[in-house]
Parts: C-alpha cells; sequence; structure tokens
C-alpha cells in the first residue's frame, strides 16, 4: 500500500470518526438539555464508540479523542448537576453508567462519573480510584488503552487522597494514592510497550516512530507521582522507585527503558536520587542492551554534580551514601553486563563519572585515578581507537582534570593518565599533547621536580618524537610548527629553585628531546639552552669547581650538556642557530671565568661559520654578532684574543660585498678598544682597522663609478667618518684631527664630484653629522676643545 | 594624539613562554595606532598576536627572527616626528650610546628605537631621542642580568612626545614618563 | 350491528376482585394479544381472597345451575396448543342453582394456596394462574369470566454458593482461567469475576460474556430446546498477553430474567448458562457455557 493512499485514507477515517463524535454528541446535548439520562447515556456511549477504531494512527487519534474528552467534560458537568439536584443518585449512576454493553465506552463512562463520585464525597476517593484502574483492565488494546488510562489519570489527578488533599481519606490513604498511580502507570507501560507487536514486522519502524510519540502518555504518571505530596523520601525509596524500577526492568524494551529511566531522573529530585542511588543504579544492568544507557547514566551523574555544586551544605550527603562508589560500580557492572557497548559509549560513562567526582569529590584524586583506570581496563587488549568519537570522549576524559585542577603536575599524580592515552591513535595523542601543554601554559603551572618532568614528557611524547608505524607524511608544516614551539614554551615551565634539581630537569629535558629527531630539534633546543644557561647564571658567583664532588650542579658540567645539545644541533644541520647558541654559551662561559670551555665554544662558532655558513646575508649576520660577543669577551688571554680577532677580522674582510666587508672591517675596530676598564686600547691596531675600512671603501666608490649611477658607498665614508669621530673622541690618539678633516673633505669633494649622483639619504646623514661636529664643537669644555682645530662647514 | 607601541626582544618561544599575563591583559586591540617592534619575535604566532592589537605593525629583523623578510632598518614619520627601528645587534659595541647616535644620524631621525640589550634605555640625545624598550617578556640576556619585561608606549601629540615605560617588578607593574620635546629649529 | 351485539353479550357483568387489590403489588404482565396488563402478584400459600360481583344487565336475569368460583394453575405448551395442563385446580361453590335478578356479591377465600411453580412467559411455554368464575347453564353455554394473577416464589439467600472456577482451553492455543463468584444469583444481582490469561497465542480482537437462556419443554423425543441470548457484554477489547486478568462486573438488573426453573411439572425447563466468548481477529469464537442457577431473592426489608 502507498503511503499517500494510507494518509488519505486516515484523513477520510478521522473525517467520519469526527463526524460521528459530533453527530451523537449533538443528541447527547439535546437529551441532556431536557434532563432525559437514559437518552444521555445512550448517545453518550454511541458518541463514545467511535474511539473504538483501529484504523487511525496515534496521532489522528488523539485528534479524534480530544473531540470526545471535551464532550466528557460537559457530560460530566451535567451528572455533577444532576446527582447534586437529587435527580439521580451517584451511585446508581455509577451502576447505570455500567450497563453499556461495550467496553470501551462503558469504561470512559464510568471514569467519568467516578470523577463525579469522588468529588461527591460518597465514597471514599481510594476506592473509586481503585475500581476504575481495576476495570481499565478490560481495554487490551494498546492505542486505546493508553487513551483510557490517560483519561483516567487526567479526571483523577486533582482528586488523589493525598496528604493534605480534601480528599484525604483515613491514615494510610496517600498510600492508595500512589498505588493508583502506580498501577495506572505499570499498566499503561504494558500497553505501550506492547504496540511494537501491533503489525506486520516491515512496519516497524514506523511504529517505534509512533510509539515515541506517545511516550509522554506514560511518563506523565510519573510525573503525577513526583507531585504527590505523600511521595516524601521514605515512600519514594520504599514503595516507589522500587516499583516504578520493577516495572522499567520488566519490560524488556529498549524504547521505554530508556525513556522512562530519563524520565525518572528528570522528575523526581536530586536529592531522592542521591537517596537512593544504590536502588536506581541497580537497575541499570538489568536494561536491555540496545538501551543507550551512557545518556542516561550521564545525566544522572550530570544532574548530581550540578546538585553538588548547587550547595556545599549537601557535599556531606553525597559522602554519606558514598556516591561515587555507587556510580563507579554501577558503571562496572553496566560494561560488564553489556559486552558489545562500543567503547565510545564506555567512555562517554567515564566521562561523565569523570565528571562527577571532580565536582562532588574534588580532593579525590584516588578516584580520579580510579575513572581512569577502569578505563584502560575497558580499552586493555584492544588496538588503538579509531573511532573518532571515542577518542573525542578520551581527550575530553583527559581534559577534565586538567581543567578542574588548573595544574598539571595533579594530573602527573595520576597513574593511569598516560595509559589511557596509550589507546589514542598518534594524531589525537598529539592533540592531548597539546592540551596538555596548553593547560600549563594557561595556568603558568610550574613543573618543578624531574620526575614530574619525566611523566610529563611520557603524556606528550606525541609531540617529542616520531610514534612508531607511522609516517607523518601528512602532517601540515604549520601545525607541526605550533605544536613545536608549544612544546619550546613548555620548557620554560620546567623549574625548580633548588639548582641540584634544576640540573636533573634539564638533564631529563635534554634526554627526551634529543631524541626529536633533525625536524623537532631547531624548535626545542633553543628553549633548553635558555634554560640551562639561566642556571648557570643563577650558578655564577659560586665557584665551579670547588663545590664538593658529589654534588655536579657546576656551570662547568651545564656546559658539557649544552655543548652535547647545540652539537646535536649543529648535526642537523642548523648552522646559523647553532652559531648562535654557541656564542650566547660563549658569553655564559666567560661569565664564569671559563676561558677554555669561552675558547672552545667560540672555535665551535667559527668553524660552524666557515663551514657551513654559505649565504652571504646570513654571512653578514654572524659576522656582527661574532664581532659583538668578542668585543664582550674580557677572560681571554692575550693569545687567545689574538688568534680569535685576527679570525674574525679575517672574516670581516672575506665578505662578499664591498659595503659589508666595510662595515664588518670597521666594526672589528672595537675589538681592540674596550671602554672597560681593563679593556684593551690599541689604538694603533684601531686606526688599521678604519683604514683598512676606508680602502675598501674607496674600493667600493670604485665600482660604483664604474657602474655608473649605483650609488651608497659615499654613505660608508661617512660612517667611517663617524667612527672616526668616536674614536676621537673616547681618546684614541692614533685618530687626529686632520684625519678626521681630510675625511670630511674627501667626502665634500665625492658629494660635489662631477660623477657624484644625488644620494639624499647620503646628504643628509653627513648633514647630521656636521651638525653633531657643530654641536660637539659648541659644548664647549674638553669636548669643545678636542673639536676645535675640526672645521664644519 | 598617536599612540605608538614599541618593544621588542620577546625571544618566544626560545627563552619566554609568552608575553606576561599582566601585559596581555594591559595590550588591547583598537587603543594603539602603531606598533613598533624591534625584532626578535621570533615566531609568526607572536607575529599575529601583535598584528591583532594593531594592524599597523613595524617591524625589524633580530638575529632570531624565523622571518627573514623583515628589513635591518625602517624609518616611518608619525606626525612630526621621524623614527628609525633597528634591533640593534649590527650595531657593535651592543648598547652603546654613542655607536647608536651614528646610527640615528645615518637614518637620520629623531628618535632611535633599537633593542638586544634587554635593558630599557631612553636618552635625549643631541635633540633626538634613542629608546629601548627593553624586552617584552624579560627574557634570558647575555648583556643584561635580571631583566624586568617591559615596554615602551609612546604618546606623540605635535612636538611633544610621552614616552610611558612599563616595566613588570616582582609581579607589579610600574610606569615611568619620560616627556620629550622636539625642538622645530632642529631640521633647518 | 349493537342489537346483534348485545345479542350475543352475556347477560350480565362478572367482576373478579381482589380483598387486597388495592394495596398488593402488581407486575406487568405480557397477554397473548402483545398488550401489558397489571396482574397482582402473590406467592406460594398466601390466602388469595376476594369478592365476586354478578350484575345482570338491565331487565335482564340469570338463570343457572350453580355458580362457582376456581383458582388455576396451568401449563400451556405452545406445540402442542390449546392443551392445558392444570396442576392445581381449587374450586369454591358460590351459588346453588337459581336465578339472579338483580347484582349479587359472593365473597371467596382460598386460604394458604400452595403455589409451588412462578408465573412465566416463555417462548414454548406459559404457566399462568387464575381465577375463573363460571355460570353453569342447562342448554346454554355457561358464562365465565377469569383473572389473571402472578405468583412469584422467592427463595431465601442460599447457603451454598459456590464461586465457578475453570481452566479452560485449546492446547498450545489458548489457556484461560475464569472465576465467577458465584454460582446462583439473584435477579437483580451482579456477576463479579476475572479471566486470566495463561496463555495466548491467538490474536484475540475481543472477549464478551453473553447471558443465555435454555427454555426446555416436553420430554424423551418430544423435547423442544430453544436458546435465548438475553445479554451480550463486551467484558475486552484487544488483545490480552499472558498474565493478564481481566475483571467482570455485570449488572443483572437491566435483564429480564427469571429464576431457573427445573422440571416443572414434568413440562419444562428454564435454565441459564454465562456464556464467556472470546473472538479473535478472524473473527472464530471460542466460547465456554456455565450453568448459573437463579432465584428470586426473598427481599427482607434491609436488602429493599
Amino acid at each position: 500500500m502507498h503511503a499517500d493512499t494510507v494518509a488519505e485514507d486516515e484523513e477520510k477515517w478521522l473525517a467520519e470518526g469526527i463526524a460521528g463524535v459530533q453527530q451523537n454528541a449533538y443528541y447527547m446535548h439535546r437529551a441532556l438539555d431536557s434532563n432525559n439520562l437514559k437518552d444521555a447515556l445512550k448517545f453518550s456511549a454511541q458518541m463514545l464508540s467511535e474511539l473504538r477504531t483501529s484504523r487511525l494512527s496515534p496521532h489522528k487519534y488523539y485528534e479524534l479523542y480530544m473531540r470526545a474528552f471535551d464532550e466528557l467534560r460537559k457530560l460530566e458537568m451535567f451528572f455533577r448537576e444532576e446527582t447534586t439536584r437529587g435527580n439521580c443518585s451517584v451511585v446508581d449512576l455509577y451502576e447505570l453508567v455500567q450497563h453499556a454493553g461495550n467496553v470501551l465506552p462503558r469504561l470512559y463512562l464510568l471514569c467519568t462519573v467516578g470523577s463525579v463520585y469522588i468529588k461527591s464525597k460518597e465514597a471514599p476517593a481510594k476506592d473509586v480510584l481503585k475500581d476504575l484502574v481495576e476495570m481499565s483492565r478490560g481495554i487490551q488494546h494498546p492505542l486505546r488503552g493508553l487513551f483510557l488510562r490517560s483519561y483516567l489519570s487526567q479526571i483523577s489527578r486533582d482528586k488523589l487522597p493525598d496528604i493534605g488533599s480534601e480528599y484525604e481519606g483515613d491514615a494510610d490513604s496517600v498510600n492508595d494514592a500512589i498505588e493508583f498511580v502506580l498501577q495506572n502507570f505499570i499498566e499503561m507501560n504494558k500497553l505501550w510497550v506492547r504496540m511494537q507487536h501491533q503489525g506486520p514486522q516491515r512496519d516497524k519502524e514506523k511504529r517505534e516512530k509512533e510509539r515515541s510519540e506517545l511516550r509522554d502518555l506514560v511518563g506523565k504518571n510519573l510525573h503525577v507521582l513526583s507531585q504527590i505530596e505523600g511521595v516524601d523520601l521514605e515512600m519514594y525509596k520504599e514503595t516507589v522507585l522500587p516499583r516504578i524500577l520493577e516495572q522499567v526492568v520488566n519490560c524488556k524494551d529498549e524504547l521505554a527503558q530508556f525513556y522512562l529511566m530519563d524520565c525518572i531522573i528528570q522528575v523526581f529530585p536530586d536529592e531522592y536520587h542521591l537517596q537512593t542511588l544504590e536502588t536506581l543504579l541497580s537497575a541499570f544492568p538489568q536494561l536491555q542492551p540496545g538501551v543507550d544507557i551512557k545518556t542516561v547514566l550521564s545525566q544522572l551523574m550530570d544532574r548530581l554534580s550540578n546538585y553538588a555544586a548547587s550547595s556545599p551544605e549537601v557535599l556531606p550527603e553525597f559522602l554519606q551514601v558514598e556516591a561515587f562508589a555507587k556510580f563507579s560500580s554501577a558503571i562496572g557492572k553496566v560494561i560488564e553486563a553489556q559486552p558489545d557497548m562500543p567503547a565510545v559509549s564506555a567512555i562517554t560513562l567515564y566521562v561523565s563519572l569523570l565528571t562527577f567526582t571532580l565536582r562532588v569529590h574534588p580532593d579525590r584524586l584516588d578516584y580520579v585515578d580510579q575513572v581512569l583506570g577502569a578505563c584502560v581496563k575497558k580499552l586493555s587488549g584492544k588496538e588503538k581507537l579509531q573511532d573518532s568519537r571515542a577518542t573525542k570522549q578520551i581527550v575530553a576524559l583527559l581534559s577534565a582534570p586538567l581543567e578542574k585542577y588548573s595544574n598539571i603536575v595533579t594530573a602527573l599524580e595520576l597513574s593511569n593518565y598516560p595509559k589511557v592515552m596509550d589507546h589514542l591513535d598518534n594524531s589525537t595523542t598529539k592533540v592531548m599533547a597539546v592540551v596538555i601543554i596548553q593547560s600549563i601554559m594557561k595556568n603558568t603551572t610550574c613543573v618543578s621536580t624531574s620526575d614530574k618532568v619525566e611523566a610529563l614528557f611520557e603524556l606528550i611524547k606525541g609531540l617529542i618524537k616520531d610514534m612508531d608505524g607511522t609516517l607523518d607524511d601528512d602532517v601540515d608544516e604549520e601545525d607541526f610548527k605550533e605544536e613545536q614551539n608549544s612544546v619550546a614554551r613548555l620548557i620554560h615551565m620546567l623549574y625548580n629553585e633548588d639548582q641540584e634539581e634544576m640540573l636533573k630537569i634539564i638533564c631529563t629535558v635534554q634526554k627526551h628531546i634529543l631524541r626529536g629527531g633533525p625536524k623537532r630539534l631547531p624548535f626545542t633546543v633553543p628553549s633548553l639552552v635558555f634554560s640551562a644557561l639561566k642556571l648557570v647564571r643563577r650558578l655564577q658567583g659560586q665557584d665551579g669547581d670547588v663545590v664538593g664532588e658529589d654534588v655536579p650542579t657546576t656551570p662547568k658540567k651545564i656546559f658539557q650538556i649544552l655543548n652535547q645539545t647545540i652539537e646535536a644541533l649543529y648535526s642537523v644541520p642548523c648552522p646559523e642557530l647553532s652559531l648562535r647558541l654557541y656564542l650566547q654559551c660563549a658569553e655564559a662561559a666567560n661569565d664564569c671565568d671559563l676561558e677554555p670551555v669561552a675558547y672552545e665554544f667560540f672555535t665551535q662558532a667559527f668553524i660552524l661559520y666557515e663551514e657551513e655558513i654559505a649565504d652571504s646575508k646570513a654571512q653578514v649576520t654572524a659576522i656582527h654578532l661574532i664581532i659583538g660577543t668578542l668585543q664582550r669577551m674580557n677572560i681571554f688571554g692575550v693569545e687567545n684574543r689574538d688568534t680569535l680577532t685576527h679570525k674574525a677580522t679575517g672574516y670581516s674582510a672575506k665578505l662578499l660585498k664591498k659595503p659589508d666587508q666595510c662595515r664588518a672591517v670597521y666594526a672589528c675596530s672595537h675589538l681592540f678598544w674596550v671602554e672597560d676598564q681593563d679593556g684593551v686600547k690599541d689604538g694603533e691596531r684601531v686606526l688599521l682597522c678604519l683604514k683598512r675600512a676606508l680602502r675598501i671603501a674607496n674600493a667600493a666608490q670604485q665600482m660604483a663609478n664604474a657602474a655608473r649611477g649605483s650609488s651608497g658607498s659615499i654613505s660608508l665614508f661617512i660612517e667611517i667618518l663617524n667612527k672616526y669621530l668616536y674614536f676621537f673622541e673616547k681618546g684614541n690618539p692614533q685618530i687626529t684631527s686632520s684625519a678626521i678633516q681630510g675625511l670630511i673633505e674627501l667626502i665634500t669633494t665625492e658629494m660635489q664630484g662631477e660623477n657624484a649622483t644625488s644620494d639624499p639619504s647620503a646628504e643628509a646623514f653627513f648633514a647630521s653629522t656636521m651638525r653633531y661636529i657643530q654641536f660637539q664643537k659648541q659644548k664647549g669644555g674638553s669636548m669643545g676643545e678636542k673639536y676645535e682645530t675640526i672645521k664644519a662647514s | 594624539m598617536v599612540l605608538v607601541l614599541a618593544l621588542g626582544d620577546l625571544h618566544i618561544p626560545h627563552r619566554a613562554p609568552d608575553l606576561p599575563a599582566k601585559f596581555k591583559s594591559m595590550l588591547v586591540p583598537g587603543k594603539i595606532q602603531h606598533i613598533i617592534c624591534t625584532g626578535n619575535l621570533c615566531i609568526k604566532e607572536v607575529h599575529d598576536y601583535l598584528k591583532s592589537l594593531c594592524p599597523d605593525l613595524h617591524i625589524t629583523r633580530g638575529e632570531y627572527d624565523e622571518d627573514a623578510r623583515y628589513p635591518e632598518t625602517k624609518t616611518l614619520t608619525i606626525g612630526q616626528f621621524k623614527l628609525g627601528l633597528c634591533h640593534g645587534h649590527q650595531v657593535v659595541p651592543w648598547g652603546d650610546l654613542d655607536s647608536l647616535a651614528m646610527l640615528q644620524r645615518q637614518l637620520d631621525v629623531d628618535i632611535l628605537v633599537t633593542g638586544h640589550t634587554h635593558q630599557f634605555k631612553a636618552y635625549k640625545h643631541e635633540g633626538g631621542v634613542v629608546i629601548n624598550p627593553g624586552s617584552a617578556t624579560g627574557a634570558y640576556s647575555s648583556i643584561t642580568y635580571d631583566v624586568n619585561p617591559s615596554f615602551v608606549l609612546m604618546d606623540i601629540d605635535s612636538l611633544r612626545v610621552v614616552v610611558y615605560v612599563y616595566e613588570l617588578i616582582d609581579g607589579e607593574v610600574k610606569v615611568d614618563k619620560i616627556d620629550f620635546k622636539k625642538t622645530a629649529t632642529v631640521h633647518s | 350491528m349493537n342489537y346483534l351485539i348485545g345479542a350475543f353479550k352475556p347477560p350480565c357483568n362478572i367482576t373478579i376482585t381482589f380483598s387486597d387489590g388495592k394495596t398488593r403489588k402488581q407486575v406487568s404482565v405480557k397477554k397473548e394479544n402483545g398488550k401489558t396488563v397489571m396482574v397482582p402478584v402473590f406467592q406460594s400459600l398466601e390466602t388469595i381472597s376476594g369478592e365476586v360481583s354478578i350484575e345482570p344487565i338491565q331487565g335482564k336475569k340469570v338463570e343457572h345451575t350453580g355458580v362457582k368460583i376456581e383458582l388455576l394453575g396451568q401449563i400451556e405448551l405452545y406445540f402442542d396448543r390449546g392443551n392445558f395442563y392444570d396442576f392445581t385446580s381449587l374450586v369454591r361453590e358460590l351459588d346453588v342453582p337459581g336465578e339472579i335478578y338483580e347484582k349479587k356479591t359472593y365473597p371467596f377465600e382460598f386460604s394458604s394456596v400452595e403455589m409451588p411453580y412462578e408465573s412465566y412467559n416463555g417462548t414454548n411455554v406459559r404457566l399462568r394462574y387464575i381465577l375463573r368464575v363460571t355460570i353453569s347453564r342447562n342448554y346454554v353455554s355457561n358464562i365465565t369470566e377469569h383473572r389473571d394473577f402472578c405468583v412469584r416464589n422467592y427463595t431465601p439467600v442460599p447457603t451454598m454458593n459456590n464461586s465457578i472456577k475453570m481452566e479452560v482451553g485449546i492446547e498450545d492455543c489458548l489457556h484461560i482461567e475464569f472465576e465467577y463468584s458465584k454460582s446462583k444469583y439473584h435477579l437483580k444481582d451482579v456477576i463479579i469475576g476475572k479471566i486470566y490469561f495463561l496463555l495466548v497465542r491467538i490474536k484475540i480482537k475481543n472477549m464478551e460474556l453473553e447471558i443465555r437462556r435454555r427454555e426446555s419443554t416436553g420430554s424423551g423425543p418430544n423435547t423442544y430446546v430453544e436458546t435465548e441470548t438475553l445479554a451480550k457484554f463486551e467484558l475486552m477489547d484487544g488483545a490480552p498477553v499472558r498474565g493478564e486478568s481481566i475483571p467482570i462486573r455485570l449488572f443483572l438488573s437491566p435483564y429480564e430474567l427469571t429464576p431457573t426453573y427445573r422440571n416443572i411439572n414434568n413440562k419444562f425447563s428454564v435454565k441459564y448458562y454465562l456464556n464467556l466468548v472470546l473472538v479473535d481477529e478472524e473473527d472464530r469464537r471460542y466460547f465456554k457455557q456455565q450453568e448459573i442457577s437463579m432465584y428470586r431473592l426473598l427481599e427482607t426489608p434491609a436488602s429493599s
């Protein structure tokens, strides 16, 4: 049959049904108006007979039901008037409606009169309700039964003999109220569950959908229960919950179990859940394998964690009922009971449990570890997780303690933490490692022992080295950079005031990062180097060699480590960075008065420069760094110093471009004139450098002239002039005012010469230099005197 | 009134994990008109971060910068002032004022901003100013011991520039103010 | 025409009145012509007394050979039309032969009449009680007049009233157990019971409880049995599953029932049955019939 025709037919049937209801309702009203009870009953029964149809879907049936429902309200009103006026006793009426031959109309009428009966208080509410709920068994057709009982529930809601209600009878009548609702609930659920067996197998899916639409009819009962005053904790614990759960478990229906468990959790107060945790949880392992337990259980845990968070006063209750232990064991049982449960569901459960324990028992790290341990157990013996949803959950699981404690050090105490991580695939391991690092950075957590550093590196090993098995060819370059940079940042967070421990940390870090391979070293080595250099600086002042043998925390020891480390970087190769680091080490060694060490570092730098740095621009920078560093070194003996300065000037003169040569060479002049107390002041060699620079500038100028139009070297002369002024001011006897005067004239000539092209920047430079001379002249005093002979016009 | 943020030598991630949180909370987008950075950021993330604070970003190259496209020196004009920017490792001896003065003359600028020494400095010099904003992260330096994180905000208003120095000392931000006036006659 | 009618009209009017006719309870009885009339109700061993008055039509005299009144209990079997079996016949002579000129009244009394059977109006049989006045005459036909009355005999609440409980079924298809709380019901009684479904493998559509009356007349090879369904009462809608129990509550008052009559004067019996019917989706009917015994409850002041 085509769906369209079914739908069309259904519309037609519904229309017919509605017409039937309306027509009979019309006659019913006429009878009511003329106080003809007999006819009223007859037509109302006929009207209700329309509800006997089997042809409508739940949706359409509901529409029809609502029509009849409206009419029944009017009928009820009539009954009430009729009985209060004394035309007919309610007891008689109660019997009278039972004469109807068809069971469905009979029961609708009975409920309607029942409502009046209770209101009249001629019989205890509990007796009437009991009768109604019992008689309703006559409807075994699921859909019709559900709606009838829903009607019963509707008319009785405000008439339950609850505590404090006007219908409350003798002492125990609340029991009857509860019993009534429970009974109706149980019967409704049975009917609801039974629906799935109605009709052909092929329509199952559609039927389940329809069934799902009806669930609230069943759930309403639980809501009613939750509203009953008399359902106090004791009552809930002893009667209500066990009865509901019995029904839930016994119905063996996935849809119903899922819905009802969820419903229980939603409608009853958190406090009740907490106090009946054991009972409630004991139901879970008994549910059908297809039930989405994780969602329900998670919901429960979420609710209770929120409850715990809502007020600190409730926390003792959690402890008292051992909520964690109960959840933990329940989850264990559920997982055991459902061996086919997908990993993602199990992990989701653990995530919820973890969230719960973090909120409720933030001080119980052992609980956290226990949860992780349980998760490891579940995952053990399995391959790495391939399911992306499951990995996502693991990431959530592992992230939760980080977020909670804002301190990785706490997580490092969790023995099961790395074990859980072992089940992640390589890319997720990395993601997790990044999360861990981010947590550390965000909270500026300091990891302060080598043991913890060791543990931390175990956690983030996905970033530290290539993971076995897979080739990371498809790794995005940007991502990789970002990851490695984050590791580099992390290294600064591994710190201890205690120097000995700090050295241990450095050794640990070194051990790990040296495994990183050529791609990672350029990112990680600098951080390690500077971390170590910071330690060196802290050790300065202590004389390295006398600190005692069993304490190897000496600058020397660290320099050894540094040497090894940079060497590894060197062999990547990564010459420019290595050179910079060697120079940094050299300077640090200088500060520690370790001349051989400093010399060794310089030597390494020079080797690198000679052998590895080929790019001219890189050479220029390197030379400046070498000169700059060397200029600051003050521990070298004459011989060592000579060797090094000689080499440095040599390299300078060999740079590719003349201007670069020129600048490097005049920079070298500073190697021979250091404005320290004990600094070298070799005026002659300064002059030699400057003269050499001039020669190179000249050569450059000639080349420029030859090339015609390419200007720029005039600036070199001005720069050299400035250097002359510098040493002139510093009192270098080799630099004379006449030499300066000559240089000024040279520049003036060059700038005014025939071949000179206009170079505004050089002109500005020269102008400001001349302005400077003028300024110095006007200063007066010794400086003014010095400058007196120099003409600056 | 123009606000110029001057900073440099962050050395992230080689020597420091990040900018101090206190600085980060002070530096919010939309307040600063220009950023001048002497270099040694060192990585793109930092560049992007600065760019997010203010799109008008001027950087010269430090010896650890991964981006080789940064120039060695740069000049720019803000209001009445001509500013020069250079990392400073090229100027030997490092941090030497007289040597930096030569660079200032060479670039022909009113304000020269350099770094490298990780030590905040601001000199008035022959009618010009030489500023070193220090290291914004307080990074280790072979030149300066006990580096405090610092940066500089310049408030340039016609012929006047007020230099605010923000320094993080023992977890507290300390602000210093230095005032410079440019004499209109300098460039004649 | 009037003349002619007058010619055949009996020369006198006979009226039979009961001495407590104004106060006695009356019930409606359906007559052969379909009309219902109200008749007084008596029970066995009551004294039936009253007056017979004979009033000759003006100007006429009634010559007779004697006047008598009879109390008759009759069973009339329809298939044997015209044959009455008088199981009770009592006579009182009211007058010696003579002539009646004017209205004359005779009191009568049948004291403590034994009337063991109830009046009954069935399909094939009728049991009735009448008072018949006969004015015997020579040469011309006797003048008779009769008056119906109804007899209802009340039974006290039976001391023994077992429930009816039974397990029935079709092997591997359907097993049910039903229970009616009593086996004996009075006419305004309520049938209370329950049906337990022990096994359900057929698709049941609904379940009804029927009240059936079986009237058997005659005897031996000439027995006629007539069964009537007096009530069809739906108990259940839809298909139950095993373990379900369905309540029964059927009020008997709306139905026109009589007590069970067993072998009344060897002429007829009326028996009642409860018939439980299960209908499956293909409209097949599964049923089980149980006899119940009906009785007329002696109404005590408390129960009325």
